[in-house]
């Protein structure tokens, strides 16, 4: 137990532990659904997890200050719904320009959410429920309730969902897939080893301390729900790719699954702690279980709620006592003065 | 190490340093001054104004007036990151660490210069070098969150000297560390201090300050008394400077008879937090407790009425020996407790005084149907307004509406109304006006007079002694003895508190 606490800090103990977990359902499920192995599904599956793998990935720089962002499910569905619209009336708009639209849009919307929460020291769950449900609103009224449906999309939108890097044996590397692996990889370097990211753990670590510090912690709440924002666009711009037909509940509930990836991932909701790779595995976990559970006759629709509710507080009581657990046999840790020639420090 | 520095050049000078917190005058003409490479010491009471300097020096918060000087010139200290420009930094009794971020990082996330890259290697390369420079092994891939509060005081030195910091502040930084570790901290600072870098200790004990400082200052009610070197003071003149009041300009208590034994407490004790507390009070009679702030007195006062539980020890009260686990039990038996910290504990502020002052016994002002009669709940808060003269355009009025020292008179009100046999009173009249301190000495000298016995916990010492029949002093969790308003001294008492008496003077009726 020592020799492993000695090369390992809580979060790669947890991350470990959440890869057993998942190969442990994996395996479970692949006795319970015949054919579960199938390249269809797990292709399916790639392509569901890119998307809330990248709203993951900016709950996971809001949880880090020690704020939720609950309206990212609604800036998906409405920069789904105005990316499709544009390629509608305008299908020559070229494929890079719309994700440069669909961030833009979803920058702007994030940015109100920061402007309040950061400048406006609103708390970050009652601003973006008002905006979760504001933007929503937004959505149904200006669409009128009028579907943006795959045959009014241009084709290279509608075929991208198919579209693979590669692909072996039927198993497919797909676009979609790939723009979440280079996000997670680009964020989880910007976390290690940028100046931001690592203010972004100060702030939610120790926000007093910050402050005497002199981090310019505001603008930096502003940027975490900016960059939430920009990625929630872009998740809606994917959600565009992989459904084609968009109505106004577009995107709904996938707050909740982007939290329940992260809280899973290990990311705290006291700030502070938490990786991009345990958000990604935690978007994985949620994604499989709630295919898996798609899958299975036997679970009705209600219980998948009711499971991943359960899965989500099941996470936190590991948290608080399995890792609070191991913290405790770190703390207390003295220090000694190297001219002390005997060792009796604790 | 005991140098002469009378040559060494000033870095730091205050003069005519003013400070009023909402007229509270927090410094008056004060002076202080660091030379190159030395320790000196601040003391004083609670309440003597050394925070407010720090906060000063450390640009926390700006002096009304007066001059700070660094290496002769005036400086005006804006905020803490002109402070860290100016080459000061401070250690706090609570390390300010980022406790999910490693050692290393915490020494150098305050460095703006170092790119927006961070290099780990190197980072934990110069980290070593900075923590082997204080002569400390640690681990600087750890996070700060599995250290000691000693190693994480050792993180933040090591970051004040990367920063190249002058001067270093450090408010109480033994207070919570074992003796070893102290030795630990103080060859450190030595270290530090033969190196050039001059530091301002702040102390609670005594014998630390004499062991550490080269200097020693005293400040008392937010004025300088003294500056001298410590080789020219000893620890009873530094007492006496500390203390030195000329004026009672308190109520004394009046002379009461005392009645028959109300509760005996035995042996109490808590874990970490108070042991050895026997005591007796009695009806009509008005007992103090004194000691440092985190001496453990308010954590006494809770646990006699219920808040918090102990491992050991008995209460008898009326004769009977008493289990007080909640609160409900202890008003059931007569005990209230009056905190010291009325916005957080001890009033809801934006509720009317009618219903703060009821609110403990609200069961008595229901009707059959279980509704609130407000009539019979304004009679009662009307009484206590008379009887308290509190100022107010209304008893509906907001508790936040008023002023410090009627809010006392509210909270107050509040325990009065459940008719206890036993008030704790903690900290009274703290923050309140003059003219109202007086009010509440009044108050508990009715009070005891109508045999009410009364435990007056308060860190304003002329004030315990001049209203107490007899003193408990406590000191870090020990009950240091009993002393009677005669024999009780405040040069005396504040010996004991400090731990600097070698003979303590048990006194048991």
């Amino acid at each position: 137990m020592k020799k492993i606490l000695a090369h390992f800090n809580p979060e790669q103990i947890r991350e470990s532990f959440l890869v057993l977990l998942i190969l442990v359902f994996v395996l479970f499920f692949s006795t319970q659904i015949p054919d579960y192995f199938n390249p269809r599904f797990i292709n399916r599956i790639s392509t569901s997890v890119a998307v809330i793998g990248i709203l993951a990935v900016g709950q996971t720089l809001v949880f880090l200050t020690r704020n939720f962002d609950l309206s990212i499910g609604s800036i998906t569905g409405v920069t789904a719904y105005l990316v499709g619209q544009q390629l509608w009336y305008h299908p020559g708009i070229p494929p890079i320009l719309s994700v440069v639209l669909a961030i833009g849009i979803g920058m702007l919307m994030g940015a109100i959410n920061g402007v309040l929460v950061a400048y406006g020291k609103v708390p970050s769950i009652i601003t973006t429920i008002g905006t979760l449900a504001i933007y929503r609103t937004f959505l149904v009224e200006y669409s009128h309730a009028v579907p943006i449906t795959t045959n009014l999309l241009p084709d290279w939108i509608v075929n991208l969902n198919q579209v693979a890097l590669f692909s072996f044996h039927g198993f497919e590397f797909r676009v979609l897939f790939g723009i979440l692996l280079l996000v997670s990889i680009i964020f989880q370097f910007i976390l290690r080893y940028h100046r931001f990211g690592r203010l972004l753990y100060a702030i939610g670590s120790n926000p007093s301390a910050s402050q005497i510090a002199g981090f310019p912690d505001r603008r930096i709440v502003f940027q975490a729900f900016l960059i939430s924002g920009g990625l929630a666009g872009l998740a809606g711009f994917m959600y565009l790719v992989r459904f084609g037909n968009i109505m106004v509940l577009a995107g709904i509930g996938l707050e909740f699954s982007s939290i329940a990836a992260v809280v899973v991932g290990g990311v705290s909701n006291m700030g502070g702690s938490g990786t991009i790779i345990g958000a990604f595995l935690g978007s994985l976990f949620i994604d499989i279980l709630q295919n898996s559970l798609y899958r299975s006759l036997a679970v009705s629709e209600f219980w998948r709620d009711a499971i991943l509710g359960m899965l989500i507080l099941l996470a936190v009581a590991i948290d608080y006592l399995v890792i609070g657990h191991l913290r405790k046999k770190w703390a207390r840790t003295g220090f000694q003065l190297k001219s002390e020639e005997t060792s009796n420090v604790k | 190490m005991n140098k002469n520095n009378n040559n060494h050049k000033l870095i730091l000078d205050l003069h005519h340093i003013y400070k009023n917190y909402d007229g509270v005058k927090a410094l008056t003409d004060a002076h202080f001054d660091l030379r190159k490479g030395e320790v000196h010491a601040l003391v004083g009471e609670n309440g003597a104004g050394k925070t407010t300097l720090i906060k000063i020096i450390m640009g926390v918060i700006m002096a009304d007036s007066g001059v700070i000087k660094l290496d002769g010139k005036p400086v005006h200290i804006r905020n803490p990151q002109s402070a860290q420009k100016f080459g000061i930094a401070a250690i706090y009794q609570e390390p300010m660490v980022f406790p999910d971020l490693n050692v290393a990082e915490n020494i150098f996330i305050s460095h703006a210069d170092r790119g927006s890259i961070v290099h780990w290697r190197k980072t934990f390369q110069d980290a070593e070098e900075v923590l082997s420079k204080l002569d400390v092994n640690l681990n600087v891939r750890m996070p700060a969150r599995g250290l000691t509060l000693a190693a994480q005081q050792t993180v933040e030195i090591a970051k004040a000297i990367s920063l190249n910091a002058r001067i270093l502040i450090m408010d109480e930084p033994t207070s919570s560390l074992s003796a070893h570790e102290v030795k630990q901290l103080f060859k450190i600072v030595r270290s530090l201090r033969d190196s050039g870098v001059s530091i301002l200790f702040i102390g609670h004990r005594l014998e630390e300050v004499m062991e550490i400082a080269d200097r020693i200052t005293v400040f008392r009610d937010g004025r300088w008394i003294s500056s001298k070197p410590r080789n020219e003071v000893t620890i009873e003149g530094v007492i006496h400077d500390m203390v030195g009041r000329n004026v009672k300009e308190f109520f004394a208590k009046d002379k009461t008879e005392r009645g028959d034994l109300l509760m005996s407490v035995r042996n109490l004790y808590k874990e970490n937090v108070f042991e050895g507390i026997n005591f007796d009070v009695y009806r009509g009679e008005v007992l103090g407790f004194a000691g440092l702030i985190g001496s453990g007195r308010t954590d006494v006062g809770l646990a006699l009425f219920g808040i918090g539980h102990t491992d050991s020890g008995h209460i008898i009260f009326e004769g009977n020996k008493l289990k007080i686990n909640s609160p409900q039990q202890a008003l059931k038996h007569g005990i209230a407790y009056s905190t010291e910290d009325r916005r957080k504990l001890g009033l809801i502020m934006p509720m009317p005084i009618c219903s703060n002052i009821t609110l403990p016994l609200l069961q008595r002002y229901l009707n059959s149907l279980g509704l609130i009669k407000q009539r019979s709940e304004e009679e009662t808060a009307e009484s206590f307004r008379k009887q308290l003269d509190i100022h107010t355009s209304s008893i509906q009025a907001m508790v936040e509406e008023l002023s410090g020292g009627n809010q006392q008179k509210v909270m107050i009100s509040k325990w009065l109304n459940a008719d206890p046999k036993l008030l704790i009173l903690d900290e009274p009249t703290r923050g309140i006006d003059v003219a109202t301190k007086a009010e509440v000495h009044n108050m508990i000298n009715d009070l005891a007079s109508q045999g009410v016995a009364i435990i007056l916990i308060s860190s304003d010492l002329p004030e315990v002694l001049a209203m107490s029949d007899r003193i408990l002093v406590m000191r870090e969790g020990n009950q240091m003895g009993i002393f009677n308003q005669v024999e009780a001294e405040e040069e005396i008492i504040m010996a004991v508190a400090l731990g600097q008496n070698q003979t303590i003077q048990e006194n048991v009726q």
